[in-house]
C-alpha cells in the first residue's frame, strides 16, 4: 500500500498552545473529509517546557500509527529560543517543509537552519501580540503552515476556531489570516546538507546501572535541572531605579533571584533557573525589571 | 520434655517469631483470620515485651503505608492481613515491591466477597500474585514460625531488598494449636543481624525514594526490578539452607514427597498439602505410584527447581483453592501450565478447584481427586477444570 500520510510534528512549550495547532488542523482536515490525527506527546504539564504534538493526515487511508512523529514531513516551530536547545529537525524528510516562529528574517534563519526543506518564516509573537495581546502563537502559526503546505484549506480551519474559541474567535482567525499573509518562504537547498548543531543529549541510565528502587542518593541533584531553557522572555533590570526592598526575590517562584552579595547588593535573577514567568517584574515597585523576548 | 518444644496457636507462634526477629514497627489493621496475630503483637508491645512501635491504622490501606515509611527510615518492619484486608491494601503492595522495602507480611488466607466469607482460600493471594513481592508458603504452625523468621533475613538482605508475604491459611493455621519447637532468643539474633537499610531515609544523608519515572526510564526500572526478584531466589536457597543447619528444618522452593518413582503428582499449596500426604500413603499402599508435590515459593516462581521434579511424571493433577473467572483452569494451574509448555517431553496436566471459602478437602476428597484426575487422562478430558465436592 502506498504510504500517503502527511506526518507533522508541532514544537513548543507548554502553556503556547502546540496541542491545540494540531487539534485544530485535525478538525479541519477531518472536516474536509480526510482522515486525520492529533496528540500531543503525553507528560507533565510544565508552563515553559518543551512538548510536542503531532498530526497525521491522510487523503486515502484511515490512519493506524498512534506513535510519536519521528520522520515528519512538516515541522512548526512555535517558539524561537526552541531552535537553539532542541534538534527541530530530527528526522525531516527530503524536501519536507520547516516552519519557524521568529522575529528575524528569512535570510537570517536560512542560514542557520536553512537545508533540503523548504523553509517559512513569520513572526508569529509580534503577530499574537499585537492581535491577541498575548503570547499565544498557536491560531497564529496555522496561516504560516498552510500558506507553506497547503495542507489544509484556511477556510475550513474557520469553524474549528469558533468553536474552540468562541467569543475569541475572531480576533484568532485575523491573526491565522496576518500570518498567512506574511510568511516568508524560501524553496529547498537541495544541495546543502543539514547543519551540524550540538545539542545536550539526553543520557538515560540501563536497567543494570539503577540502584533498587530508583532511589536518588544525591542530595539536591534537581539544582542540575535546567528550568532556564522553559523561558520565552527573560527579566532585565535597570539597577539606577532599584531601592533593594529584595520583593522581587521574595515572590520569584523558581527562588532563582538572590542579592548578589560583596558587591552592590542588588538582586540578581539565574538565567540557569529563571523560567521567565515576569513574576518579578510584576512585583517590583519600581519598575526596575522589564521583561525581554528570548531571540 | 524436649527443649523450647510448647503448644501454640498458629497466629501466636507467628507474633512470636515478629518477636524473636526483634520487630521495630507492627502497622496493622485487624480482620479476622488475621486478628489474633496483631492483637498478640499489641498485646507484647504494651506488656513491654517487645520494644517496638504498634500504629494502630484505620485501615489496610494506611497500614502498608505505614509499613512505607517505616521500613524506609530502616526500621524492622512487620504487618498481617487476610482476604479484602489484601484487596484493600493492592496499590500500595507495588509501592513496597518497587521501592524495594523489606517489609515482612504474614497473610491469613481468607476468601474474596462475595458473598461474604471469612474462611480460608487463596483467591486473596491470588489476586495479589504479580504484586512484585516474595511469596511464600506454610503447611502447617512450625513453617509458619520458621519462615517468619526466614523472610526477614531473606527480605532485608542487601542483594536482595524485596517485600516477604508468608502465607498460613486461615483457620487451618491461624486458629490451630500445634506443637511448636521455638528458637531462643540467642539463636535467631544470630540468625538475623540487624536490619541495615542502605537507602535509609535519613536527613543527614538525604535521598529520594519513590521518584516518577517517564516512559524513557520505566521500562529500565520494571526490568532492573524483575532481575532483581528473580535473582533473590539464591539468597531464599541459601537462607533456608543456613537456617536447616541451626533448626535441624529444612526447606525447599518446591517441596516433595514419594515422588521417587512417582507416575502421577498431585500438586498443592498451604495447608491442606498435609492431608493430602494421608491421600498419597493410602494410595502408595494401594500400590498406585503417586506422589506429591507442594509449591513452597511462590514468588519468584522456582521454574528450574519445579520443571526438574516434575521431569519424570506422566500426569500432574493441580489442586487450586481459588479461581480465575472465565478462565479453563485456576491460576497455579495456568502457571503450571506455562512452566512447561517450553518443555520436549511433559506431563499431562488435570485442573481441579476446591476449598474455597473455608470448605474442608479430608485425606478421603484427595484420594477421589487423585483417582478422578488419573481417569479423566486417560479419556482425555483436559479441557476443563473440575470443581470438586459441588452440588448439583
Ligand atoms: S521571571 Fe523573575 S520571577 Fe520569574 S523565574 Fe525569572 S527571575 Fe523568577
Ligand atoms: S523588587 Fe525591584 S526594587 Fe525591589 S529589590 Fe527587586 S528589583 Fe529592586
Amino acid at each position: 500500500m502506498k504510504d500517503t500520510t502527511i506526518e507533522i510534528r508541532w514544537h513548543g512549550r507548554g502553556g503556547q498552545g502546540a496541542v491545540t495547532s494540531a487539534e485544530l488542523i485535525a478538525m479541519a482536515a477531518i472536516a474536509e473529509g480526510e482522515y486525520a490525527q492529533a496528540f500531543p506527546s503525553f507528560g507533565p504539564e510544565r508552563r515553559g517546557a518543551p512538548v510536542l504534538a503531532f498530526n497525521r493526515i491522510d487523503n486515502a487511508n484511515p490512519i493506524r500509527a498512534r506513535s510519536s512523529v519521528i520522520n515528519p514531513d512538516i515541522v512548526a516551530v512555535l517558539d524561537p529560543g526552541l531552535l537553539y536547545i532542541t534538534d527541530v529537525v530530527s528526522g525531516l524528510k527530503q524536501n519536507g517543509t520547516l516552519i519557524v516562529n521568529s522575529p528575524k528574517s528569512l535570510v537570517d534563519i536560512k542560514s542557520e537552519f536553512g537545508g533540503p526543506w523548504k523553509l517559512a518564516v513569520v513572526n508569529a509573537t509580534a503577530i499574537a501580540r499585537e492581535l491577541l495581546g498575548v503570547n499565544i502563537v498557536n491560531t497564529t502559526m496555522l496561516g504560516a503552515v498552510v500558506k507553506a503546505t497547503g495542507i489544509i484549506k484556511m477556510e475550513s480551519l474557520v469553524e474549528p476556531i469558533e468553536e474552540r474559541f468562541g467569543a475569541r474567535a475572531k480576533r484568532n482567525i485575523d491573526a491565522c489570516a496576518k500570518a498567512y499573509k506574511e510568511a516568508e518562504i524560501a524553496e529547498p537547498v537541495a544541495v546543502r546538507a543539514r547543519q551540524k548543531r550540538e545539542f545536550q543529549v539526553e543520557k538515560w541510565p540501563a536497567w543494570q546501572e539503577l540502584l533498587p528502587g530508583c532511589v536518588v542518593i544525591e542530595a539536591g541533584s534537581a539544582s542540575q535541572y535546567r528550568t532556564g531553557d522553559w523561558k520565552s522572555q527573560h527579566p532585565e533590570s535597570d539597577y539606577s531605579k532599584c531601592i533593594k526592598c529584595g520583593l522581587c526575590y521574595i515572590y520569584c517562584p523558581e527562588g532563582c533571584i538572590v542579592p548578589k552579595l560583596g558587591e552592590e547588593g542588588f538582586f540578581e535573577a539565574d538565567m540557569y533557573y529563571c523560567k521567565g514567568c515576569g513574576i518579578c517584574a510584576q512585583e517590583c515597585p519600581k519598575d526596575v525589571i522589564t521583561m525581554v523576548e528570548e531571540s | 520434655m524436649v527443649k523450647n518444644r510448647v503448644s501454640m496457636e498458629g497466629s501466636l507462634a507467628v507474633a512470636e517469631a515478629a518477636k524473636l526477629a526483634r520487630t521495630d514497627v507492627v502497622a496493622a489493621y485487624p480482620i479476622t483470620p488475621q486478628t489474633h496475630i496483631v492483637e498478640r503483637l499489641a498485646q507484647l508491645v504494651a506488656d513491654g515485651e517487645l520494644d517496638a512501635n504498634y500504629i494502630p491504622v484505620e485501615s489496610e490501606h494506611s497500614a502498608m503505608s505505614a509499613c512505607l515509611g517505616s521500613s524506609a527510615v530502616g526500621a524492622r518492619t512487620f504487618t498481617a492481613t487476610a482476604g479484602q484486608g489484601l484487596e484493600l491494601m493492592h496499590e500500595v503492595l507495588f509501592v513496597a515491591s518497587s521501592s524495594r522495602l523489606p517489609i515482612v507480611m504474614v497473610v491469613a488466607n481468607r476468601a474474596l466477597s462475595g458473598p461474604l466469607s471469612v474462611w480460608g482460600d487463596h483467591s486473596d493471594v491470588m489476586a495479589a500474585r504479580d504484586c512484585g513481592w516474595i511469596q511464600i508458603f506454610a503447611e502447617n504452625v512450625q513453617q509458619a514460625f520458621d519462615l517468619v523468621i526466614c523472610a526477614f533475613r531473606i527480605g532485608e538482605d542487601p542483594t536482595v531488598l524485596f517485600p516477604v508475604m508468608v502465607n498460613i491459611d486461615g483457620f487451618h493455621l491461624s486458629h490451630v494449636i500445634e506443637p511448636l519447637y521455638l528458637l531462643c532468643q540467642e539463636e535467631v539474633d544470630k540468625f538475623l543481624p540487624p536490619y541495615k537499610y542502605p537507602y535509609a531515609l535519613n536527613p543527614d544523608k538525604p535521598v529520594s525514594i519513590g521518584a516518577f519515572g517517564m516512559p524513557n526510564i520505566y521500562t529500565e526500572a520494571k526490568k532492573s526490578q524483575d532481575m532483581a526478584l528473580r535473582a533473590s531466589k539464591n539468597v531464599i536457597l541459601k537462607t533456608w539452607q543456613e537456617f536447616g543447619k541451626l533448626s535441624g528444618r529444612n526447606y525447599l522452593p518446591v517441596e516433595t514427597y514419594k515422588v521417587e518413582d512417582a507416575e502421577v503428582l498431585l500438586l498443592t499449596m498451604g495447608s491442606f498439602s498435609e492431608t493430602a500426604m494421608i491421600a498419597i500413603d493410602a494410595l502408595r499402599e494401594r500400590g498406585e505410584k503417586v506422589g506429591l508435590i507442594r509449591l513452597r515459593l511462590w514468588r519468584p516462581f522456582p521454574l528450574e527447581e519445579f520443571q526438574k521434579a516434575v521431569a519424570k511424571a506422566k500426569l500432574i493433577i493441580v489442586l487450586d483453592r481459588a479461581l480465575s473467572f472465565g478462565r479453563p483452569t485456576g491460576p497455579v494451574c495456568s502457571e503450571v501450565q506455562a512452566a512447561l509448555y517450553p518443555l520436549k517431553t511433559k506431563p499431562e496436566i488435570v485442573s481441579f478447584v476446591g476449598g474455597l471459602g473455608g470448605r474442608d478437602i479430608s485425606a478421603a476428597t484427595f484420594e477421589n481427586i487423585i483417582r478422578n484426575g488419573m481417569e479423566k487422562a486417560k479419556s482425555g478430558r483436559f479441557d476443563e477444570l473440575e470443581m470438586i465436592e459441588v452440588r448439583q
